[in-house]
């Protein structure tokens, strides 16, 4: 145990990338990927709900334009809609001189919006297939009961549909901290982009992005067990029970 | 029209790029699915930890950092062993990667982690009553693989295979990072050069809209040969 | 005399599930135009027992003599095994199996599942396979669904169909794994007038059944069995007619 402490005492001095200043560019990495992906999570999560409902309306003129988005969206990369809105909102004539020039100049919040509808897209796409899902049978037992279809939506088919939408979900949180590395590519210090950064500074491809990785990793085995514990809880009482 | 301002011809091989890409990934993918698949189910005991080894780490990391450690990494990794071939045997060779190489290691690399379940369930839910029909009129593991596991197993793949397949294409565009001209690389140097950047990434949205519902067509094509016998069951 | 070769001979086999002895030690000779059927309660080993002779299971002990030929075990870190899986397969295509759930492959036609195993396994010509499988569809009674998927058939034609595949083999003994326990009352009749035709034209057969009537009609010898044991044997009329252990003689009793 000493020796091996001593070894790994050894190869921290000795070693040149991973110093308080490179480590403190991944802190600061993890803090952007972190920001970023919540948030767009939390508002992509918000607006999803209310257009997984409209993409099932009777009415076309709610229900085609929704369509139209979520397809574009989950039919097109990322990388296209984040270039989009990134060289989008620089070239627009005169955006300089606004005011949302202040905000926009950065390019945190082109890639918030990027992330914020993609996000949006596949989110409602999954509650649409998890209140499509819901029993004919415990609709048909709300009407019975007299609740009006409003009545019905709200309280007996979104708490089922919120449910059974929880495996997917997790995957989609896994897909949007994943998909948030080409953050770096619009030069965004996000983890990815701090690896690239220390890899240009010392042409240490494997210490950079194997560090990377793991952080990454790491982020990924919380969120698949906080989704293991959230779906065990949650979804207990479809088990069946054991005596 | 729309003025491509030149770009056209160069869009135009970018798509090129990006669909052989797409394709030569899927095969790699899919020769490393059945592989993963037959390692997960084999009585091996490292053959089974090494596949989940792979897939684990192959899923919890981002494409884009996987397709870095590739191309930066890759080089040196060629280069150390070239090296060593060069000092101990005096071997001098010299190899290249080049992005298309990685982009296709990469994705093939990543998406065949994932068809590796695709395909392990697919194997899985082949019924039991089926493979042990062709073992009892003795054919050997290698024929009831060929004639009944494998057209079988398809039908239970195609749905997965194809939402992988629509995966991968998108995260073809990623390769435009490491410096390979595919056809988002030139609509963001266009994008750059002409200050239009909707026109461009518009178009190129398209393109991938496009593909993508070919290749839906398609799909349902495969679907359908392999559905026979299924078709009219209740 | 020039003896012609046992088609099918079982010694002593073993078979445990876990803790559980499913086999505790069976015999049986078939010989060239026997029909040898295995009775007994659900649970008593008698489809376990079928399935060890072609194999599907491996037994724990035993021997296997199929056409004079033994089967070579050897004993691995997973059990026991056989030596030469070649020879398995060489073994198994001289027993054809016919299934309790029919197993016709369900992404081929009727005449592509008949014609499968010769021609893959026998190595017969393709014009030959045809010819052959017309002609059994035809004793089958199922020219006219040739080119029809299993889905698309009523399980009785399902299970005449598997027979046909079953026959093309030319097997030295067919195995039957309760074939019409499946059915709906109503189609059990034609499978059993088929197999009643193959006993009449000399085929060797072990059948494992619940039909007393084709037990007593049809078999040259019946086995009880009760927990892996073989509790009575011998002639339907004695077996049937005249059973001797009160375990017999209840689960021969009428159940009503």
């Amino acid at each position: 145990m000493t020796a091996f402490m001593t070894w790994l005492e050894n190869q921290l001095a000795e070693n040149s990338i991973f110093t308080l200043q490179t480590l403190s560019y991944y802190g600061d990495g993890l803090t952007t990927t972190v920001q970023l992906v919540f948030l767009s999570l939390v508002i992509g999560l918000i607006a999803a709900v209310p257009l997984a409902i409209g993409r099932g309306s009777k009415h076309g003129w709610i229900k085609w334009p929704i369509f139209v988005y979520t397809y574009v969206f989950r039919g097109t990369p990322l990388l296209i809609q984040l270039y989009l809105i990134y060289y989008g909102v620089v070239f627009v004539d005169g955006i300089q001189e606004t005011w949302l020039w202040v905000i926009l100049e950065k390019p945190f919040v082109p890639a918030l919006i990027a992330f914020t509808l993609n996000t949006a897209a596949y989110t409602t796409e999954i509650f649409r297939g998890a209140i499509k899902s819901t029993s004919k049978g415990e609709i048909e037992a709300a009407r019975a009961y007299g609740m009006s279809p409003r009545q019905t939506m709200r309280r007996i088919i979104i708490p089922s549909a919120f449910r059974r939408a929880l495996p997917a979900y997790g995957n989609e949180v896994i897909f949007m901290l994943h998909a948030s590395a080409i953050a770096s590519v619009v030069t965004i210090m996000d983890l990815t982009g701090a690896a690239r950064f220390v890899y240009a500074r010392y042409y240490a491809p494997f210490e950079a992005f194997l560090f990377v990785a793991a952080i990454y990793l790491c982020l990924t085995f919380t969120i698949l067990y906080f989704f293991r514990y959230l779906e065990k809880k949650l979804l207990a009482h479809l088990q069946p029970q054991t005596s | 029209m729309i003025d491509l301002q030149g770009y056209g011809p160069r869009l135009i091989e970018g798509a090129g790029v990006t669909i052989q890409l797409a394709v030569l990934s899927l095969i790699l993918a899919i020769i490393l699915g059945l592989l993963t698949a037959s390692a997960k189910m084999s009585r091996s005991w490292f053959a089974h930890r090494l596949a989940t080894l792979y897939t684990t780490l192959i899923r919890g990391v981002p494409d884009l950092v996987l397709m870095m450690l590739f191309f930066f990494g890759g080089q040196i990794g060629v280069n150390m062993i070239t090296d060593w071939l060069y000092y101990s045997f005096d071997i001098d060779i010299f190899v290249n990667i080049n992005a298309f190489v990685a982009g296709v290691v990469t994705i093939g690399l990543i998406f065949g982690a994932y068809m590796g379940e695709t395909f392990r369930g697919a194997f899985m839910a082949v019924d039991n009553g089926q493979i042990e029909a062709g073992k009892a009129y003795g054919m050997s593991d290698g024929l009831v693989f060929r004639r009944i596991r494998f057209p079988q197993m398809m039908r239970h793949a195609l749905p997965g295979l194809s939402n992988n397949w629509m995966v991968l294409l998108k995260t073809t565009a990623l390769v435009s990072v490491i410096g390979l001209s595919d056809m988002v690389r030139v609509a963001s140097e266009a994008s750059k050069a002409t200050r239009e950047p909707f026109t461009f990434m518009i178009i190129v949205a398209l393109i991938y809209l496009l593909i993508a519902s070919v290749s839906e067509w398609i799909f349902a094509r495969l679907q359908k040969r392999y559905d026979i016998g299924y078709a009219e069951a209740d | 005399m020039a003896a012609t070769p046992i088609p099918l001979e079982v010694r002593n086999i073993k078979k445990r599930f876990g803790d559980t002895e499913v086999l505790k030690g069976l015999s049986l000779t078939a010989q060239k135009g026997d029909v040898i059927t295995l009775i007994g309660a659900s649970g008593s080993g008698k489809s376990t027992f079928l399935r060890c002779m072609n194999l599907l299971e491996q037994p724990d002990d035993g021997e296997l003599i199929v056409h004079g030929e033994p089967v070579r075990f050897k004993t691995t870190k997973h059990g026991r095994e056989p030596e030469d899986w070649k020879q398995v397969v060489q073994m198994r295509a001289k027993l054809s199996m016919v299934f309790q759930s029919f197993n016709l492959w369900a992404h081929m036609t009727l005449l592509e599942n008949i014609i499968e195993a010769p021609i893959h396994v026998l190595k017969k010509p393709k014009k030959e396979a045809l010819e052959h499988a017309h002609a059994l569809l035809d004793r089958v009674g199922l020219s006219a669904r040739a080119n029809a998927y299993p889905a698309q058939m009523s399980g009785g034609q399902q299970q005449r169909g598997a027979i046909a595949r079953a026959l093309a083999m030319d097997p030295e003994v067919m195995l039957f794994d309760e074939p019409t326990s499946a059915l709906d009352p109503e189609l059990v009749g034609d499978v059993l007038k088929v197999m009643h035709g193959l006993a009449e034209e000399g085929r060797t057969m072990v059948v494992v059944t619940h039909e007393m009537s084709f037990a007593r009609d049809v078999s040259s010898q019946v086995i009880y069995l009760h927990q892996g044991l073989e509790e009575e044997a011998g002639p339907p009329a004695d077996v049937l007619g005249n059973p001797q252990s009160p375990r017999l003689q209840q689960f021969l009793a009428p159940k009503y």
